[in-house]
Order: C-alpha cells, then structure tokens, then sequence
C-alpha cells in the first residue's frame, strides 16, 4: 500500500514531530506578524480602533527624522561591536570552562550568574554602577589614580557623556550575554566524537590542526546558531537602553528599538513605530536566508 | 627557570595559567554581583554618602531590604510564579521543539527548509509590536491577568529558538547509529526515543535551561498581561513596587535579584557540569 | 443601607426599570439625584470594580489607599474593589494593551503622559461627573479642563498634580552672603557663588520626565510659550525661547558639572541627599528622601517659591495625573461613583501623601491645606496652584504636544545648547522638529 511505504511513514512522523511548534509559533507569532505588516503600512493610533492604508508613508516619515538615521547607525555600531566582543570573550571563557581544575565547579557557577539574573533587575545594577556620582567604577579608578576625583575633567559620566553612553549599553549586554555565547560553545564541543579526535591525534595532527579541520567545521551549525539569534535578539532588546538611558543623551545611544517603543507606544502612533520596529527586516531577511540555508545544507 | 621537567610541575603551570585566564573574567562577572551582595545588606544612608566605601558596610549592615522585600511586598508570591511559569514554559519547549528539531534535521520532510527559516523569521517580529495583537488572544482566552498568560505566550520566543538548537545537535548524531536501530527493528519512533536521545542529553538540556533562563528575563509581556501584584513574575513586580515615581529602594531591589538568581545559578552549575563531562579532553589537550 | 424609594407610580417604575436594564448607562439626573442623596444607586452592589494605577513614592499611601480607602468605599456600597499597580512610566503600554485586548480594568490612570486625545473614542463620557464635583468642590483650576475635554466633552478626571518647586540648602546660601533664589538669575548666581565650593547645582540634561518638566518651567518664566491657546500654532520659535537657552547655558557652564548629562528622574534626589546641591528643582519626593536618608542635610533644605525669569513672570510645570473610565468596562455606574467620593475626600489622600498630591479643586486649594498648610517650610507650595501649567502651555495638551514630550524634543534642544552648539543652530534643529511633528499629525 502506498501510505504504507517508507517514505510516507517518514513524512508523516516528521510532520506529526513538527506540527506542535509549528502550529504554536504560526498561530500565536505569525498572525501577530501579520498583523504588525500591516501597522507598519497604516495610519494606526494605540487608541484608534479603525486604521486606514497609506502605503509606504511611515516609512517616508522615518525617512526624514535624522533621529532614526542615527537610531539606525547606533543599532549598527552596537551589534557589531558586541558581537566581537562576545565571540572573543565567549570563545576564550568556553575553553577555561573545559580544563580540569580545583574549584572549578565553583567557579563555572559563578560565572554564569549575569545570564541568569533578571535583566530588569541586574541592568539597573548598572545604573547605580554608572552613577555620575556615586559609580563604584569611578571610585575604584579614582582611588587607583587613573582618574580624577569627583567633578574634574576625568570623571568619566558614563551614562552622559555621547560616545560613553553608548559605550556603556554594549559593555552591560556584553557582560550579560558573554556566558550565553560560552554556552553555547560549550554544547557544541558536546557534539565532537571522541572517536574522530582520537583518530586525528593517532595520525599525528597538532591541536591547531585538529581544531581548524575538525572541531570548527563539526560546530559550526551550532555556533552559526548561536551567532544569529544572538545577532537578532541584540538588535530587538530595549531593556538595556530603554532602563540605562532611555536613549540619551541627545540620542547618542538611541537605538532601533527603543525609539519604536516611543514613538509607538508612548506616543501611541502605532503606524510609525510599527515601520521603525520592522525596518530592519527587509535588510536581515536575505542574509539569514542565505545562512540559515547553509547551515541546513551541511551534512557529514 | 628551567623549562618544566615533572609532570608535576607541568600540573602547576597548567593551574596558574588557567587561574590567570579565569581571573578576569570572574572579576567582570562577579564584582558587580559582589556589589549587589553587599548593598541588599546596606542601609540606605549607607548609600547615599559620597566618603563611604562601595564595597564594605559603613553602618552595621542590615536585614531590612529583605524585611521590606517580604513583608512588604508581594516578592514571595513573584519567585513563586516566576518559578513555576519558568517550569511549565521549559516543558513546553521540550515537548515541541525537541521533536521539531529532530524532524527538521533527520526527516528530510519536503519543506522542511523553508518551515525552519519561518519559524526562524519570528523572531524578527518586535515584542515592542506583537504584544498588542496578543493581548486580544490572552483576553479572549480569558487569561487576561493571571500568570498563565505568560505560559501561553512565553514559547513564542523559546520554541524558535530551541528548535535550532536541537536541530544543529541532531545533525551531530551519526546516521549509521539511526541506520543501526533501525535494522535492528527498532521504527522511526523507537529510533528516535532510544537512540538518537539519549546521545543527544546535553543538547536537550542546554535547550531547557535556555528556555528556563529566558522566561526569567521577561518584562514586557509580562507588564501588559498580568497586573495583579500576586500574579505578576519577577521582573515587572519588582520595578512596579520597589521603583515609586523617582524613589528606588536600592538594597531591596539587590536583593531581589540575587535571591532569584543565584538559585538559578546553581541549577546552571548543575547542568553545566553534566555536559562538560560529555567533552572529550581531546579538543583542548 | 437603603435607597429611600419614592412612591411607585406608573412613571416612577418605568424609569427605574429603564435604569436597571440600560445597565451601564446612567442618566444625568437619576445620579446627580442619588450624588445629593450621598447614596449609591443599588445596581453597583455587588459588583466589581478594578482600578489600574501607579506605584506612588510613599508606600504607605498605596497601603493606605488599597487597603483602607477602597476598602471602606467598598464595603459601604457592596462593591468588591481591587486596585493594581503598575510602574508609571509603563502606563501608556498597558493602555494600548488594555485597549487592544478590549478587556482590562474599569478606571485606568494616567500620569505625566494623558493620553486623553488619543484614546477618548474609547473612554467613557464622564462629563457629567465632571461638572458636578467642580460644582460641588469650588471649581476646577484653569489648566484641568484642556488635559481631558475633546470636542467638549470631558473623557476623564484629574486627581492630582505633582509640583516642581526650588529645594535649596538655607545654611550654604546663608554662609555665603546670597539670597533665596526667588529669581533664576539668583538661582544663577547661588549656583556660580557655591560651585567652587563644591556644592554645583544640577538639573537633568537629559531625556527624562524631569527634563521636559523643568525646562519648559524654565523656559515658560522667560516668557515662551508651546503653542497658543487653540493648540493648533507653535509659538516655540521665539527671542523668549532664545533668551531661555542662552540662560541655561550660562547657569550649566557657571553652576554645574557635566554629569547633569546622565542624569534621569533619581539623580537630583541623590545629588541633594549627598549633600552636595546646593540646590535642585525637583519634586518634594527629594525632599521626603533626603529627610528619610541624611537628617542633617534635610534639617538644612528648604523650600522655595518657582524662580521668576526676568520679566517677574512665574510658571511652575507640573506632572498631571488623571483618572479614565474605559468606554468597554462593565461597571461604569460604579466606576463613576468611586470617582466622585474619591475626589471628595480628596483631602485624605493629601494627608496620606505627605504634601505630595496637589489638588485640582480650588475647594482643596484654599488655605490652610492639610499637611503642606502647618508645616513652615511647606507653606510655600500653597502658593503653586496659580501658576501651575501643563505640557503645551498655554495651548492643551495634544496629540502632536505628545509625541513632542515622549521624544524629549525640548530637553534635547537645552542639551545641545549646553553642549555648545549655538543657539541659532539649535533653534533651527527644534523649531524645526516641532513643525515636522505637528505637520505629520495634521496630515493623518
């Protein structure tokens, strides 16, 4: 019988395996996407139950806010620079975290605990953290000579100062989600059979041998993983900004996001916020297409 | 100095170089939580002196930030739901993304590619946007207001997410294992469950600790749905009551996060230490 | 607790039927009759009422007001009360999610951002409710009516106002020589005089509520304005607004130091609590901090009357709080009726405010007023209620005024300028921003 074949016993399995998350996330996200395509291309209010289609004009208006375009750039600056520094500082921690040492357990929980903290709670640490006056950053540096006492030109104002504010944002996410990228770096060594290693070590490979033609190509999907999502989670967080400066000052660390936020919600018009939020998404699309399908496309 | 002869010595050069890598990391990560140690036990005009030392008690500390947090406040209740939405959302996502995962990646399922970058893409719809349309769902489903909200809508970000993941650690299993169970008689399913899993453990736990460490972090959601103080998780009942107007309570607000942190620190710990055993020593000797 | 029933003839029953199926509608006459009777109509018993609203500085009011105040209104009428609470600043967002979920609470507040205009087609017509506790109360204060009347209707009720006033320290003012800064030129020169000495002034350069709050009473003493009276015509682009930034540059570069950057709504509580300001414009909440954190620089602080720019002229912008009813609630009746009794006995939440919630009412704002009346160094701020103003001034505040607010446009301008760009450019840069939110808004 045909439904009885290997292939279609196949096929049902996995669409049966499949079906709960996808139905979940189609139900419950793709509507909602839907529906914020269509924000984005109305004239919509937050206290308006009837919109109106205007095309591309939320756009235009975004256009022609220079507060975007630096929205924009800074959003830009803030993924790129963070993700180095969470692929450089991730990278490094994951390997420490592989070694065999006395108190190691304690140390890897220690470790972790920026991720695993609220970010409501640990990002407003670093509010008081950054305070212009009582930092405990300027303190420790004060006191150790490298800077000025409190109200001279050298007290740095972390959150006040343009290019520190922004600074300051990529440092709190850097030091939230660097553990997150070890992680995950870590599952991914999981994944390397011994056998193999083994095998290259027996036939004379050094490590840096081994890592570049066996390692690195066998955790590369869950790495290319890990990298993206993180790349899209960064560039949809408001939290750090929205709590440490609210985008100031002067817009200088106002990102994509946050100003969605207020314009959408705060200020209620839906319909710019919507293309603000969204802008982004034509741009990322084919890039993650492209990557998404190369990583599926790999096989052993 | 001679270079290292003994083994031994070669054991304490290891250790210090490890010691001296991990150094600055430990301090980053930990010198703001010491901080915050110390401040849940300040007293407040302890803070507010510009001559005091951050990092030690200049009055007696104190156990009131976490009297206040107590009794004062409904944070009880908050780890509590914090906690258990965490817990139904992590078997959420393990119940539907781990099968998914496996389905994506071994299945060969026409279609399947372009499923997977879908449920990828959901992820660049905004919270700030999809919270408004999800609120029509949570109050037609009657959930308006009660935790379980959170439970309904907090997979959205988890199940994506933890899909991949699984699908990236499945690719890593051996076909010839599958291929093996399979010839000896065991079916799809019987292949999946008794082989393909069990190999595949640290996989699935990252997935629900992840899944378990990001419904912690919520605020959004969790502000626009639930507004009971009882009801509410963590993150949005400790800003709504330990943030008055341009007042913070700074030594309750420390302890509010460590107490719920720390304990998921250790569950990390706990996990981490399962699959750093899988590792072979291989890829760092 | 009984409804005195009048006799029932044919019309009587009728209308009362009518009352009991029209449900959630009331008429006028049938509640200002029962408001004079100071009875509550029987439908609202046993009912519920929610109530959304902030998270006020002083823990016990919200003990006092959850637990007691709602409680005994509750239990006198049969009605179940809950009160939730939620940060204020995140109001607007569980607004928009309230009304997109088309379920909620019945009463929702607004506080610094009124969102009147933008939601009023879903807001119930408290016009009604509106009158009569002016009526009843002395009337309302000027500035009350244009935070919520569209089309003239009145969509929601003001409860209270937030003030601003000068906190200064009285014993580094006395010890060297200068007068209570009742001008900003004085407030200047306090500030250039103390700075030296290690006690700067500050006031947030940022983008925080505080920030458009206290610029724009700065600017507004000089003599500018937001828009006019109707709301339609900027009125920003003046030699006052000039005359404005020019001073504020002056009092940044003579009074402060550059962490006014970084500072948001907590920072000048801090900076006088430290003991460093020598003084800040800021709301009684520093000064209630200071008093609860660092006695001997609260024995020292005091506070002052709105500075007068240099033409005499003083105005004092305040943070509104108002009360809305939600057209989609199932207990408007009740909802109404709280309102009423909470405005009537508005002097309690006085009270239990310390001195914080500033009243609408010229019924409460008469002298002496509770708390703020008997203590010496608040009696100034029984003052405040003439020359209180809101976002907009003079005109109301409107959607376009709205957006101007969230995006800090205002604040921007006084950074830029302190910063050092000229006043010329950064003239343009607003004036500017103003036009292009206002044209968008017309054109929608």
């Amino acid at each position: 019988m045909w439904w009885q074949s290997h292939s279609a016993q196949r096929k049902t399995f996995g669409y049966t395996l499949l079906a709960p998350a996808a139905l979940y996330v189609l139900l419950l996200v793709g509507a909602p996407f839907l529906f914020s395509l269509w924000l984005a291309v109305s004239d919509a209010n937050v206290g308006d139950p009837v919109a109106h289609f205007v095309g591309l004009e939320n756009f235009r208006a975004a256009w022609e806010m220079d507060t975007f375009w630096i929205a924009f750039r800074n959003s830009v600056v803030f993924l790129v620079v963070a993700a180095i520094f969470k692929g450089l500082l991730g990278t490094s921690l994951a390997f420490l975290l592989l070694q065999n040492f006395r108190g190691k357990k304690l140390i890897r929980g220690l470790v972790v605990i920026p991720f695993t903290l609220p970010i409501a709670i640990s990002v407003l640490s670093w509010k008081w953290m950054y305070d212009s006056q009582f930092s405990v950053i300027n303190w420790v540096l004060s006191r150790a000579g490298l800077i000025g006492s409190y109200g001279s030109e050298s007290w740095p104002v972390w959150l006040g100062q343009p290019h520190l504010a922004l600074a300051a944002c990529i440092a709190v996410n850097v030091w939230r989600t660097f553990p997150f990228s070890a992680i995950v770096l870590l599952a991914g060594f999981t994944a390397i059979p011994l056998e193999v290693l083994d095998a290259a070590k027996v036939d004379g490979c050094t490590f840096f041998q081994r890592f570049r033609h066996i390692v690195t190509p066998m955790i590369f999907p869950i790495l290319m993983i890990g990298f993206l999502f993180d790349t899209v989670f960064t560039l949809s967080d408001l939290s750090v900004v929205y709590l440490l400066t609210q985008g100031g000052p002067a817009n200088a660390s106002k990102i994509l996001p946050v100003l969605a936020y207020q314009i959408g919600i705060q200020a209620g018009n839906l319909g710019r916020g919507a293309a603000i939020a969204l802008f982004l998404v034509p741009l990322l699309l084919p890039a993650l297409i492209l990557v998404l399908r190369n990583i599926k496309r790999r096989e052993w | 100095m001679a270079t290292p002869r003994t083994a031994r010595q070669k054991e304490v050069r290891r250790h210090l170089l490890v010691y001296a890598g991990l150094t600055p990391f430990l301090v980053i990560a930990v010198f703001p939580i010491y901080w915050m140690v110390i401040t849940a036990f300040k007293q407040e005009p302890d803070l507010y002196r510009m001559e005091n030392i951050p990092f030690w008690f200049n009055m007696a500390p104190t156990l009131k930030n976490f009297n206040i947090l107590f009794y004062q406040t409904n944070y009880g209740s908050w780890i509590v739901n914090t906690m258990t939405i965490a817990t139904w959302v992590a078997i959420i996502t393990l119940l539907t993304a781990v099968p998914a995962g496996y389905a994506l990646a071994r299945l060969r399922l026409p279609g399947a590619e372009n499923i997977g970058i879908a449920i990828f893409m959901t992820y660049l719809v905004p919270g700030i946007i999809l919270f408004l349309p999800l609120s029509r769902v949570v109050a037609t489903l009657g959930l308006q207001d009660s935790w379980w909200a959170l439970v309904l809508v907090y997979p959205t970000f988890t199940v994506p997410f933890c899909t991949w993941l699984m699908m990236g650690f499945f690719k890593t299993v051996p076909m010839e294992m599958e291929e093996a169970a399979r010839v000896d008689g065991c079916g799809q399913l019987g292949a999946f469950i008794r082989v393909v899993l069990p190999v595949s453990v640290p996989g699935v736990l990252t997935a629900v600790i992840f899944a378990f460490t990001l419904s912690m972090q919520d605020f959004l959601y969790g502000l626009a749905f639930v507004s009971p103080g009882d009801q509410k998780p963590v993150p949005v009942g400790v800003p709504t009551e330990l943030i008055r107007g341009d007042v913070y309570f700074w030594g309750s607000l420390m302890g509010a996060a460590l107490l719920v942190g720390l304990p998921v620190a250790i569950l990390y710990n706990f996990f981490l230490d399962r699959f750093i055993q899988g590792i072979t020593g291989g890829v760092v000797k | 607790m009984s409804v005195s029933q009048p006799a029932l003839t044919p019309s009587t029953v009728s209308r009362r039927r009518f009352l009991t199926v029209a449900g959630a509608g009331v008429t006028t006459s049938a509640l200002l009759t029962m408001l004079d009777a100071r009875q509550a109509p029987a439908q609202i018993k046993g009912t519920t009422l929610r109530i959304l609203q902030w998270s006020h500085f002083i823990p016990a009011y919200d003990a006092w007001f959850d637990n007691k105040f709602v409680k005994d209104w509750g239990d006198k009428n049969g009605v179940k009360v809950r009160v939730d609470h939620i940060p204020h600043l995140e109001l607007p967002a569980r607004m928009a999610a309230e009304f997109a979920a088309g379920a909620g609470h019945d009463i929702i507040m607004n506080g610094s951002s009124i969102l009147t205009r933008l939601y009023y087609k879903s807001l119930a017509d408290v016009s009604d409710i509106y009158d009569s506790i002016g009526k009843k109360r002395g009337g309302w204060i000027p500035t009350a009516k244009p935070l919520v009347e569209v089309e003239g209707k009145q969509y929601g009720i003001p409860m209270f106002y937030i003030l601003l006033p000068m906190l200064y320290r009285k014993d580094l003012f006395d010890a060297n020589n200068l007068k209570a800064p009742d001008t900003w030129e004085l407030a200047r020169v306090a500030a250039r005089t103390l700075k030296p000495k290690g006690h700067p002034t500050g006031i947030q350069f940022s983008q925080c509520a505080d920030a458009n709050l206290n610029w724009r009473s700065v600017l507004f003493s000089f003599g500018g304005a937001e828009t006019d009276p109707s709301g339609e015509n900027i009125l920003i682009d003046s030699k006052e607004t000039r005359e404005a930034l020019r001073f504020a540059k002056a009092l940044f570069d003579e009074g402060m130091t550059p962490e006014v950057f970084s500072w948001d709504d907590a920072s000048d509580n801090r900076f006088l609590a430290s003991g460093v300001g020598c003084w800040i414009h800021d709301a009684i909440s520093a000064y209630r901090t200071t008093e609860d954190t660092n006695p001997d620089v609260f024995k020292n602080t005091h506070i002052g009357m709105e500075p007068a720019g240099p033409g005499g002229k003083r105005v004092s912008t305040s943070a509104a709080n108002v009360y809305m009813i939600w057209k989609f609630s199932k207990n408007q009746p009740a909802a109404k009726e709280f309102l009423v009794h909470f405005m009537e006995e508005f002097k309690d939440g006085m009270v239990q405010s310390r001195g914080y919630n500033m009243p609408y009412l010229l019924g409460d704002a008469q002298k002496p007023m509770p708390i703020i009346g008997s203590d010496p160094k608040m009696q100034i701020l029984q003052d405040f209620p003439k020359i209180v103003a809101f976002y907009g001034y003079p005109g109301p505040f409107t959607t376009p005024v709205q957006e101007v607010v969230n995006l800090f446009v205002l604040p921007d301008m006084f950074t830029r300028v302190a910063r050092g760009q000229s006043v010329d450019d950064v003239m343009k840069w607003g004036v500017g921003e103003y036009q292009r939110i206002f044209s968008k808004h017309k054109r929608a």
